[in-house]
């Protein structure tokens, strides 16, 4: 399989569940007999489909390559690909923020950083004036903090960072 | 029947300030989940269970309940203003709601779909009621070879949730199953997959795994998309108050047509797996065959709004019967209604047919109650639903993004879930963004340990002749005919395709 096509992200999805189940599958092999009986039962199956997926998935990308090779380079083609260029990069974008806000939640706890986060992504991450992303991050904050906190009487995580600091 | 037992359920709800003040609660939430295109009742249960953690069990299952049942409701407004659906079984409302809208009628259009809404759900509850008696015989008569294999036909029915790909369906619903086993192995105690982590002795928790796979993606992709959620245009059309009314009136002046859609709907909403879409069309087209004038729909016909409307409420009350008594889902949004229940500390089951009967009734009064108050409530705040079509999907994410993190957290209290969480979202938003139908994967997770569970035990008694059992035999009948009905539903599909591309090329 050329380098080009398991970068096709169809392929690449095909080749992660194929990946998944043949993990699994080989895992369930040490487990003892009654244990590793449905595993096995699931994870077999799965395998020899994910495996015919991947290659289904990849005699479609190649085509498709094949014929994006031989046709010329239109402007209706090239509009095309700065479509596809714009949403990887949205989709990087979200990627980033969704990180930002699993790791702000993980390190720092929801009261602190959830109207951090949310001032962040309206402000920087989708350009909202200052007073949305200020209205919002306060919103957010009363809601956690108040509602969850001291109206339900529910103690929320505190982050990673202040269990170490502060025990 | 107890009659009595029936009314004191109803009384658990009107006696109680805490679930009245759910039952209010929950009606317009319900109601903004399904009128914001995009939203939906799924990812409305699951940003709502924070909310209704370490609430009383019985008032955070009427709230959940209550809503879930009244999305459609909502959904029916932007399908009918703007011909943008708000959940996916509104959209046959477009056919006949958008032309009505456009002559001029669009008071009258809503106010059918509202009237048709309430009487559905009320119809729905009923179907439920009537046929609890029948039903309880038949749940407690089931033994571990006959759950075995309801689990297996429940998992058949990925194939009915598996969108355009079969294979691709039944890999997530595989990969939703193989999920399941991870936990201490109920049988030996070996942990498997637990990769030493003790969070994961007990197993994946059903909420996390349901919001990484639903709730995490659709952010991802409402982000992508630029945050356009609803495509509605900047103007929606004006109506009267008289023309609502006059709109409810039509569902009591073709009330042989309401009756008959209401029935069909909660009989569909029993058969796990076939889903919202599949009543609210077939419904649709009842109404078009059993029409006098059928040349009127398309362009504006009432009817053509009650049937899909009535069909989408009242499947609610149907699908709650397979899933609180057999565990098994009628729908991806009651398989996440169930993961709620069990964190509330109410365990869907056979036992409910001998223990839980209680909980069953007050929760049927719970969804019949629910579809009537939201008419009311839609009655006295009409104006304001119409303009949430209008809410910018960028300004949602943030907040359903932490209460999903936060959902997430709660469930069961562990950090760890935010981690399994995140990566869950990535594998969610990739299985979309390249179309492999994501429902089986919570249906595979619920249906795991019942099937293993169910094996082993059916083994243990019987060994492999369980499945030469009366109740087994029809069981494995039912398997077969839902698999020969998917395959022929494909055949007819794709010679139809056929048969489009040759008349294409000889035209």
């Amino acid at each position: 399989m050329s380098l080009r096509l398991m970068v096709d992200g169809r392929v690449l999805t095909a080749l992660v569940m194929l990946a998944i189940f043949v993990a699994a599958t080989t895992m369930a092999l040490g487990f003892p007999e009654k244990a590793r009986l449905m595993p096995l039962m699931v994870g077999v199956p799965a395998c020899v489909l994910a495996f015919i997926q991947v290659i289904l998935e990849a005699r479609k990308a190649g085509q498709e390559l094949k014929g994006a090779d031989q046709a010329e380079s239109t402007d209706e083609s090239e509009a095309h690909k700065a479509l596809l260029l714009g949403d990887r990069h949205e989709e990087i974008n979200m990627f980033f923020w969704m990180f930002m806000f699993f790791l702000g939640f993980l390190f720092f706890g929801f009261v602190y950083a959830a109207p951090v986060l949310v001032l962040g992504f309206l402000r920087y991450g989708k350009s909202e004036s200052w007073k949305t992303a200020i209205y919002g991050a306060i919103g957010t904050g009363v809601v956690l903090y108040g509602l969850f906190e001291h109206a339900f009487e529910i103690p929320l995580f505190e982050g990673l960072l202040v269990e170490w600091f502060f025990g | 029947m107890d009659v009595g037992g029936i009314f004191e359920s109803l009384w658990t709800i009107l006696g109680s300030s805490q679930n009245l003040l759910m039952l209010f609660i929950a009606v317009p939430v319900g109601m903004f989940f399904g009128a914001i295109p995009g939203l939906g009742g799924k990812l409305g249960i699951v940003l709502c269970i924070p909310f209704v953690f370490g609430m009383d069990p019985m008032a955070g299952a009427i709230f959940l309940l209550a809503m879930h049942s009244v999305v459609h409701t909502g959904g029916s407004i932007p399908s009918i203003l703007f011909g943008v659906p708000g959940t996916g079984p509104d959209a046959a409302t477009i056919v006949d709601g958008l032309p009505m809208t456009r002559k001029g009628e669009a008071g009258r259009a809503l106010g059918a779909s509202l009237g048709a809404s309430g009487v559905g759900g009320v119809i729905g509850g009923l179907f439920l009621l009537a046929i609890l008696p029948l039903l309880r015989p038949v749940v407690l008569a089931f033994s571990p070879a006959e759950f075995f294999l309801l689990a297996i036909f429940g998992i058949t029915f990925i194939a009915m949730l598996s969108g355009d790909s079969l294979s691709k369906g039944l890999m997530v619903g595989l990969l939703g199953l193989m999920m399941a086993f991870i936990s201490l192995d109920p049988h030996t105690g070996t942990p498997r997959y637990t990769f030493g982590q003790l969070f994961l002795w007990d197993g994946v928790d059903i909420i996390t795994a349901v919001l990484g796979i639903f709730a995490i993606p659709e952010m991802i992709a409402l982000g992508v998309s630029g945050g356009a959620m609803s495509m509605v245009g900047k103007t929606g059309a004006k109506y009267g108050m008289g023309q609502v009314i006059d709109g409810i009136f039509d569902v009591f002046r073709h009330w042989g047509l309401t009756l008959r859609t209401s029935i069909i709907g909660a009989f569909i909403g029993m058969i796990p797996g076939l889903g919202g879409d599949a009543a609210s069309w077939i419904c649709y087209g009842h109404a078009v065959q059993s029409s006098k004038t059928p040349e009127r729909f398309g362009k504006g016909a009432v009817e053509g709004v009650i049937a899909p409307e009535t069909a989408n409420n009242s499947k609610e009350g149907g699908s709650l019967l397979p899933t609180l008594f057999f565990a098994v889902p009628g729908s991806s949004g009651m398989a996440i209604l169930l993961g709620a229940f069990v964190m509330l500390g109410i365990q869907p089951g056979p036992a409910m047919a001998l223990t839980g009967m209680g909980t069953v009734w007050t929760l049927i009064w719970a969804l019949m109650l629910a579809n009537v108050l939201a008419v009311f409530m839609f009655l006295a705040m009409a104006p304001a639903f119409g303009y949430l079509s209008y809410v910018r999907g960028s300004l949602l994410i943030p907040f359903v993004l932490t209460l999903t993190y936060l959902g997430s957290f709660l469930s069961h209290r562990a950090w760890e879930n935010l981690v399994l969480l995140t990566v869950l979202g990535v594998l969610g938003y990739f299985l979309k963004k390249y179309n492999w139908s994501r429902p089986p994967f919570v249906i595979g997770l619920i249906l795991g340990p019942i099937a293993e569970d169910s094996f082993h035990k059916a083994m243990a008694l019987w060994g492999p002749s369980f499945l030469l059992r009366p109740g087994a035999m029809i069981m494995i009948g039912l398997i077969v005919v839902s698999v020969t009905f998917y395959i022929w539903r494909t055949v007819k599909a794709n010679n139809k395709k056929g048969e489009g591309h040759v008349a294409q090329a000889h035209g």
